[in-house]
C-alpha cells in the first residue's frame, strides 16, 4: 500500500500516543499486534524490527527489573522469607513499560518506507519552513554521520594495533578521553564543510525553493488519516 | 603458505543486492609489490577492506598467514598489516602530528626516546617538520594524506596495504613516497597498492591486478610492460 | 570584461595566522580555462575558497584585496547568492553530497534557484547523460566509490548552470574514462562561453587548457599560456613539478 509519507507520519504519532497513555499490559498487548500487523500492511520485514530492539534489549531488562522490585501492591509473587520482593503489581508495571518500548519502537519503524526527500515535501507542503524541513533532515541524517565518524576511529585505532577488547576499563576511558575531542572537531568540522556545500549550491538563496517532485494527498490518504485519528481520540476518550 | 590468501570470495554490502565482489581467488606473497587497478567502482577499495576483515566476506575464505581473518582481532591483523584508507579525515584522531604519528609505536610499548627519534624521522623525511604541533584535521588535503600515510610506515608493519595514495599528493611528494615504498620493498616487505595512477603503479608493481565490475579480470607480472590501460 | 580579477588578494585563516595567500594578481577572461598548480600547502584550495567567496565569509578569516567574479565583488555577495555567479566543486566529495539519492543531490540546486520541476528534470537528466552516470540515479550517494561520489558532486553543480566553475582536483579519483569525459565535458562548456579554473596536479590531464598558474608558498610564481610554462622543463623543475 502506498500511502503519502504525512500519512504515515499520522499514524506513528497515533499509535504512540495510545502506546504512552495505555497503561495495562492486555491494552498494550493489543495495540501491539495492531502495530504489527500494520507493518505487515506496510511489507516491513519482521525480522528487521527485532534487529532495532536488540539494541535496546538492555534498557528493556534494566526498566522491567527496577519496576518489578520498586513497585509494590497485589499479590506477593517472590518472596526471600518476610522480605516481599515482587508483587503482581511490580510485575504488570514492569510488562507494560517493556510493552510500550517495543510499540513505540515498531511504530517508528513506519518512518523508514519513505525517503528523507519525501520527509522533507511532506513537511514543505504543510507550510513549514524549508529552511527548519531541511535542518530536521540534516540533523537525522548527522546522527549516523557521528556514529560512522565514532566507528571510523575505533576501526583505525584497532588497526593501529591497540586491542580494545583487551585493555583494561581504566585505560580504555582514558583512551575514549583522548579520542572525543578530535572525534567531536572533526565531526563539527564536516558538518560545517556541509554546510558551506549546500549554501555554495544556492541554498537559502530565496525565500521559496522549488521542488523536482511534489506529493498528491489522495483520498485513500484523507480517508486513512480520518480513521486514524478519529479511532486514537474515541479510545483515548473511551 | 601464502601471505594472504582468498578463495572464493564474495562480498556485498548489506541491503543491496548486488555482488561488490563476486567470487574473488588470489594468493599475494609478502615479498611483492601487487598493484591493484581499474575503473570507478570496480570494488577496488572493497577488496581491500575485506582483505584486512574491515568488511566481513559474505562468502568464501580469506587466510593470513594461515589464519582465517574472520578470527583475528583488528588489532592483530593491524598489527601485520598497515593499512592508509583513502581518506585521510577518517583516519586521524589525534591531537597533533606528532601524537598521530607516535600513535601506534607507543602502543607496540616503544621507549619514549626511542619514539622521539622516530616520529622526527618521519615529520623530515615526509616534510611535515614544521606541522610538528598542528591539529591534523586543520591540514590541506596533500598534507593530511601524508600524516596519514606516515603514521601507518611509523610503525612498520611487515605487509602495507595503501588504497590510493597518490591522491592529493603533489609530483614532487608523489616520488619521496615512491623512493620510501622502493626502500620498503628492498627490505623484504611487501605491499598491496590501490591506485589509478598508471606512472606511479608502473614504476613500482610487479604484479597487477585488473578489476572490473567486482570480478578480477586479469592478473600478471608486469615490471617492463607499459602498454597497460587503468 | 573579465569573468574573474583578483587584485592584492591576500588571506589569513585567522588574524595572527600565517598568511595563506600572498598578494596574487591576475584576471581570467570569460571563456577561458585557467589550470593552478603548486606543491601541497602552497594555497590552491584556499584560493578556489577565495574565487567562490566561501573564505570571505568564514568567521575568522581575514581577506584583504579584491575579488571580483562577473563584475561581482564577492564580499559583498551573500553566500548562497554566489551560487548563481560561480559554482565550486570540492577536493573532499565526502563532505559535499548529503542526499539520499544521486538524483535528488543533483536536483537541489536547481531546486534553490526557483525552477520549475520540468527545467530541473531536464537538467538533471542532462548532466547525469553528460557525464555517463545516469545509471547512478537512484543509488545512495554514501555507497559510491570515491571517483563516482566525485562526479556526482560535479554534477550537482553542473545543474545550477554556474557561468564560472571552479574545480578543486575532481580529476584525481576519476580513472582514466572518467578524465577523458570530464575533460571533454570542460571543452565543450568552454566553448560555450563558461569560465572554468581548476586545480590539478597531474597537468598531462589538462594540457587542453588555456592559461597555468604556478603557485608556490602563497605567492604567485608565475603565470602564462600552459604550453609555454609546460616547455620551460628548467623552471617545472626549479618547482619541483617535473615527473
Amino acid at each position: 500500500m502506498t500511502l503519502d509519507p504525512r500519512t504515515k507520519m499520522v499514524i506513528v504519532i497515533c499509535l504512540s500516543t495510545l502506546a504512552l497513555i495505555y497503561n495495562t499490559p492486555e491494552r498494550l498487548l493489543q495495540l501491539l499486534i495492531v502495530t504489527v500487523l500494520l507493518l505487515l500492511l506496510f511489507r516491513i520485514d519482521i525480522r528487521s524490527v527485532w534487529v532495532y530492539l536488540k539494541r535496546f534489549l538492555q534498557l528493556m531488562l534494566v526498566v522491567f527489573i527496577i519496576q518489578c522490585f520498586f513497585t509494590r501492591g497485589g499479590e506477593v509473587l517472590l518472596s526471600l522469607g518476610s522480605v516481599e520482593l515482587i508483587s503482581s503489581q511490580g510485575f504488570l508495571t514492569g510488562a507494560s513499560l517493556v510493552l510500550r518500548i517495543i510499540v513505540v519502537i515498531s511504530a517508528a519503524l513506519i518512518l523508514t518506507t519513505f525517503s528523507s526527500r519525501d520527509f522533507i515535501l511532506g513537511l514543505v507542503q504543510w507550510k513549514v519552513p524549508y529552511e527548519l524541513a531541511f535542518m530536521v533532515t540534516i540533523a537525522m541524517r548527522f546522527l549516523p554521520l557521528f556514529r560512522d565518524e565514532f566507528v571510523n576511529v575505533v576501526t583505525a585505532v584497532q588497526l593501529r594495533g591497540v586491542e580494545l577488547k583487551q585493555v583494561s576499563w581504566g585505560k580504555k576511558i582514558e583512551l575514549f578521553r583522548c579520542l572525543l575531542f578530535p572525534v567531536v572537531f572533526g565531526a563539527l568540522l564536516k558538518a560545517q564543510q556541509l554546510a558551506v556545500a549546500m549554501e555554495s549550491r544556492g541554498f537559502r538563496a530565496y525565500p521559496r525553493r522549488t521542488y523536482l517532485r511534489r506529493l498528491d494527498f489522495i483520498l485513500v490518504d484523507y480517508a486513512v488519516m480520518l480513521i486514524f485519528v478519529t479511532v486514537t481520540i474515541i479510545l483515548i476518550v473511551y | 603458505m601464502h601471505f594472504l590468501e582468498l578463495s572464493q570470495v564474495n562480498f556485498h554490502y548489506p541491503k543491496q543486492e548486488k555482488l561488490a565482489l563476486d567470487n574473488i581467488n588470489l594468493e599475494i606473497e609478502q615479498k611483492s609489490i601487487t598493484a591493484v587497478i581499474g575503473p570507478n567502482g570496480s570494488g577496488k577499495t572493497t577488496l581491500s577492506k575485506v582483505m584486512i576483515g574491515v568488511f566481513p566476506a559474505t562468502g568464501g575464505k580469506i587466510l593470513l598467514q594461515g589464519d582465517p581473518v574472520s578470527e583475528l582481532s583488528l588489532a592483530e591483523i593491524g598489527r601485520s598489516i598497515g593499512y592508509v584508507f583513502q581518506n585521510p579525515d577518517l583516519q586521524l584522531f589525534c591531537g597533533t602530528v606528532a601524537e598521530e604519528i607516535g600513535f601506534g609505536l607507543i602502543n607496540r610499548g616503544c621507549e619514549p626516546d626511542r619514539v622521539k627519534e622516530k616520529v622526527d624521522f618521519y615529520l623530515d623525511y615526509f616534510q611535515l617538520a614544521e606541522y610538528r604541533n598542528a591539529f591534523p584535521l586543520h591540514l590541506s588535503q596533500g598534507e593530511k594524506q601524508r600524516v596519514a600515510i606516515a603514521s601507518v610506515l611509523a610503525a612498520e608493519p611487515e605487509f602495507l596495504i595503501l588504497d590510493e595514495p597518490t591522491i592529493g599528493l603533489d609530483t614532487y611528494r608523489k616520488k619521496i613516497l615512491e623512493g620510501y615504498l622502493q626502500k620498503i620493498a628492498c627490505s623484504g616487505r611487501g605491499m598491496v597498492l590501490i591506485s589509478h595512477d598508471m606512472s606511479f603503479v608502473n614504476r613500482l608493481a610487479d604484479r597487477v591486478i585488473q578489476m572490473e565490475n567486482g570480478h578480477i579480470v586479469d592478473d600478471g607480472d608486469w615490471k617492463g610492460n607499459n602498454g597497460y590501460d587503468a | 570584461m573579465d569573468a574573474v580579477t583578483v587584485k592584492d588578494l591576500s588571506y589569513q585563516y585567522w588574524s595572527e595566522g600565517p598568511w595563506v595567500l600572498k598578494n596574487i594578481n591576475f584576471q581570467v577572461a570569460r571563456g577561458e580555462m585557467l589550470v593552478i598548480t603548486g606543491l601541497s600547502g602552497c594555497g590552491k584550495s584556499t584560493l578556489c575558497y577565495c574565487l567562490s567567496g566561501i573564505a570571505g565569509h568564514r568567521r575568522d578569516g581575514v581577506m584583504q584585496g579584491q575579488v571580483l567574479v562577473n563584475g561581482k565583488d564577492v564580499q559583498e555577495l551573500r553566500a548562497a547568492s554566489l551560487a548563481l555567479e560561480a559554482g565550486m566543486v570540492f577536493q573532499d566529495p565526502d563532505t559535499q553530497l548529503f542526499s539520499s539519492s544521486v538524483e535528488d543531490e543533483i536536483a537541489f540546486g536547481p531546486e534553490n534557484i526557483c525552477l520549475p520541476p520540468g527545467d530541473i528534470r531536464a537538467r538533471v537528466d542532462n548532466v547525469l547523460d553528460l557525464l555517463g552516470i545516469s545509471s547512478l540515479m537512484e543509488a545512495n550517494p554514501y555507497h559510491l566509490s570515491g571517483g563516482e561520489k566525485h562526479l556526482v558532486a560535479l554534477a550537482a553543480v553542473l545543474a545550477l548552470d554556474p557561468p564560472v566553475l571552479i574545480l578543486d582536483e575532481v580529476m584525481s579519483r576519476l580513472d582514466k574514462q572518467g578524465v577523458q569525459r570530464v575533460a571533454d565535458v570542460l571543452k565543450r562548456l568552454r566553448a560555450a562561453g563558461k569560465t572554468i579554473i581548476a586545480v590539478e596536479h597531474r597537468l598531462e590531464t589538462v594540457t587542453f587548457a588555456d592559461q597555468l598558474m604556478v603557485l608556490a608558498k602563497g605567492t604567485l610564481a608565475r603565470l602564462g599560456p600552459i604550453e609555454t610554462i609546460l616547455a620551460d622543463q628548467e623552471f617545472l623543475a626549479a618547482q619541483h613539478l617535473t615527473d
